[in-house]
């Protein structure tokens, strides 16, 4: 049986006996947040260990697939707790077998999660990816530099004769070209949301069209400025980059904690 | 004996040699292709992306999606056989208190 089949049979018929965690937030009473959770909506609720808590619903013991309709769940979550309280959110898929589990976990890792929670007050995620399209960058670097407009004219004037030395040499140019300006749009988007962000990490970026993957850590209060200088940037590269802006998150990017935790067996 | 010897030899302990090693880096190589699912994500944050651009209907993100599901469970079962760490599924507090 694959894990996904054990996942759908095991929602119909077996107790809910594990702990999904979603996140650890500040809180040292009992609240729900609705009928939300991964699982076709679980109950979502606090389990507590002073003034911590681990943000939970019931589940069968089962490895959820990162498929996108539980990843969406899972974020969903987080979300919702979000409006209220800056969380540390957890990997996806964290199962504990009991509410003690939970409980030994913020008891354990207690002061870590405490002085993550501080250092992330009011701060919110945003996730900036860039994409270029490259034909368009193509034109502009042919109408802005001279050589290669030199060269190229050359080649489609003297099309019979031109030698592939030359078509090669053509390719070479517009290639450093368009490194070059990668990374100078790179390097100025990154300058200009400086000032409206607290910090900023590079991830690998995904497929051939994309020159950013990055993710912003914005303090609360500048959520508006950072929104409008987001939206200024894609104005200034409307005619090269297509612009993918997403958040608030929870600090996804920026929480680093190693959890000492086993298999449950 | 001497080098003579190695050369006359060779025939015969060149080709275990050469076929041990040969196997050995061929375990690896496969053993690493088995266990390793950062394609796989790889290709699922791609896929995601398509989805995001417009390239791709609904339909086709979730029969894709499904594939991938796929992948990734069998890259699981190969991490349980050899006994590597897998993420997901339930977990305790280590009691050895050294992280994973």
């Amino acid at each position: 049986m694959t894990p996904a089949e054990s996942a759908s049979a095991a929602t119909e018929s077996t107790p809910l006996e594990g702990k999904y965690v979603y996140c650890i937030i500040r809180n040292d009473r009992s609240r729900e947040f609705g009928e939300i959770g991964i699982g076709s909506g679980a109950r979502v609720y606090t389990v507590t260990h002073k003034d911590l808590s681990a943000v939970v619903s019931d589940t069968p013991i089962v490895i959820y697939d990162p498929t996108r309709e539980n990843v969406l769940a899972h974020e969903f979550v987080n979300e919702t707790v979000m409006r209220e309280f800056t969380l540390i959110p957890m990997s996806f898929g964290t199962i504990f077998r009991s509410e003690n589990d939970v409980r030994a976990l913020l008891n354990s890792t207690y002061q870590a999660f405490t002085d993550v929670l501080d250092k992330m007050q009011d701060k919110i995620e945003f996730g900036l990816k860039i994409l270029w399209d490259r034909d368009s960058v193509v034109a502009a670097i042919e109408r802005d530099n001279d050589e290669i407009r030199r060269l190229k004219d050359e080649i489609t004037r003297n099309a019979a004769s031109s030698t592939y030395f030359a078509r090669m040499q053509l390719g070479r140019l517009v290639e450093a070209a368009m490194e070059e300006a990668s990374n100078r749009y790179v390097n100025d988007i990154h300058e200009q949301l400086k000032e409206v962000s607290v910090a900023s990490r590079s991830s690998k970026v995904i497929g051939d069209r994309m020159i950013l993957n990055a993710a912003f850590l914005v303090e609360r209060k500048d959520e508006k400025s950072f929104d409008e200088k987001v939206k200024a940037i894609s104005l200034q590269y409307e005619d090269l980059l297509t612009f993918k802006y997403t958040g608030p998150w929870p600090p996804y990017n920026f929480v680093n904690i190693k959890l000492k935790l086993e298999k449950a067996t | 004996m001497g080098l003579l010897t190695n050369i006359l030899l060779a025939p015969f302990l060149g080709p275990v040699w050469g076929t041990r090693w040969t196997l050995e880096k061929v375990d690896r190589v496969v053993r690493e292709e088995l266990t390793d699912d950062t394609p796989i994500k790889e290709d699922l944050m791609a896929l995601q992306l398509q989805l995001e651009m417009g390239e791709i209907d609904d339909d086709e993100y979730v029969r894709r999606e499904a594939e991938i599901m796929k992948r990734l469970r069998e890259v699981r079962e190969w991490r349980e056989k050899f006994g590597m760490s897998t993420s997901g599924g339930p977990v305790r507090v280590a009691e050895s208190g050294e992280p994973e």
